[in-house]
């Protein structure tokens, strides 16, 4: 089954728009939650990731803290 | 063999690629990202040719320019150079996944890295409050009081980033003066939430678990941002002392040619001693060492 992946983001994050490149690149889906407007989120995402940065991945339920090609691959099995 | 590896994919990095490629040199590229380093910049306005760009914008161009060349350039794109060591006329690379080469000629283009404070609770709070990407970070600091630590161009930017919204931004300089453009300098002093403080020494950050407060001057300011924008530290530690550098760590080159003081290895962009570290004279730079290159490797006999 494919797995649940969910990126926090702000609309001016490169790293942000990489990794968005790289799951559309891959075929991969993904939900995303701006978290510049979206405060809920926001909260959601320091709960998950204990910082402020973005972008924050979770993928069912693994955290990932910016855009690590490799280390979200491995995680994907891609 | 190659007959050139190039080490980083900037601005400097593609430019000698391009023109190495151009002159059929035997050439590889290793980087583990392009665009360098403001690949994080939101409004690039001064790459010659274009009045506005985006640094992500400008990295893909800058992949796609030495993707048309095809088989001309050999690029490992997803790894890292992490050791040179000089053979009797060659040089033995080592990279990071743990491949190894030979090469002719090594050109650094590996650029800079951004410099620390080197201040108890900045590693522990990196990413808690520490930040070093406003144009990423700056909207999760809304309604917060955040510091701006260096008063240079970065530093000012970073101000201009966090002003929709953060509710006060002090802006620290360790000298009497800021150093950025007056033209922005003239923007950040006219805001109302942004506080000066110039001959100011940092101390300590302070949190738990998220940042809580910059000590410095023996005083402490109540922030939960720290945007940390101090200059940068050049790559170099591949190299392992085999060039000589300057005071600030920067490769010494003849500004002529761009060759470093071992022959066989060229640097250039902000991992050489170059004055100023702009993209379009990383650009220039590197293409002036590659053409030295063609015409060294031509004399030697090598090619």
């Amino acid at each position: 089954m494919a797995k649940k992946i969910i990126i926090y983001s702000t609309p001016t994050c490169v790293y942000c728009k990489m990794a968005k490149a790289f799951f559309q690149e891959k075929n991969v889906a993904y939900e995303e939650h701006d978290v510049a407007v979206n405060e809920v989120a926001r909260k959601e995402m320091m709960d998950k990731s204990h910082q402020l940065g973005v972008p924050v991945i979770d993928i069912d339920g693994e955290i990932f803290v910016g855009f690590d090609r490799d280390a979200l691959s491995k995680a994907l099995n891609i | 063999m190659y007959d050139l590896t190039i080490v980083g994919g900037g601005p400097a990095g593609a430019g000698a690629a391009i023109y190495a490629a151009r002159k059929k040199l035997k050439t590889l590229l290793i980087t583990d990202g392009w665009g360098g380093q403001s690949i994080v910049s939101a409004d690039i306005q001064n790459w010659i040719g274009l009045g506005s760009i985006t640094g992500l914008d400008l990295a893909k161009n800058l992949e796609q320019h030495v993707r048309s060349y095809g088989s001309d350039v050999e690029i490992w794109d997803t790894d890292l150079a992490v050791k040179v060591e000089k053979k009797e006329d060659h040089f033995f690379l080592t990279t990071k996944s743990g491949k190894t080469l030979e090469t002719k000629i090594v050109l650094v283009t590996s650029g800079s890295r951004r410099r620390r404070l080197g201040i108890p609770g900045e590693d522990k709070l990196d990413g808690k409050g520490v930040a070093w990407c406003s144009t990423c970070d700056a909207p999760l600091f809304k309604d917060m009081e955040v510091a701006v630590i260096g008063g240079g161009n970065a530093g000012l930017e970073t101000v201009l980033d966090l002003n929709p919204y953060a509710k006060k931004i002090y802006l620290l300089h360790r000298g009497p003066a800021l150093k950025g453009d007056p033209v922005t300098q003239e923007k950040i002093s006219k805001m109302e939430k942004v506080q000066i403080i110039l001959s100011a020494q940092t101390q300590e950050i302070l949190g738990d678990k998220f940042v809580s407060g910059l000590k410095y001057n023996d005083k402490v300011l109540p922030v939960q941002g720290v945007f940390i924008e101090i200059g940068s530290v050049p790559n170099t530690e591949f190299l392992g002392g085999l060039v000589n550098l300057n005071e600030r760590g920067e490769i010494i080159v003849d500004h002529k040619t761009q060759q470093s003081s071992l022959g066989g290895i060229w640097a250039a962009g902000d991992v050489s001693d170059v004055l100023y570290k702009q993209n379009n004279i990383s650009v220039g730079d590197a293409i002036k060492a590659v053409l030295n290159i063609y015409s060294y490797l031509h004399k030697e006999g090598h090619i």
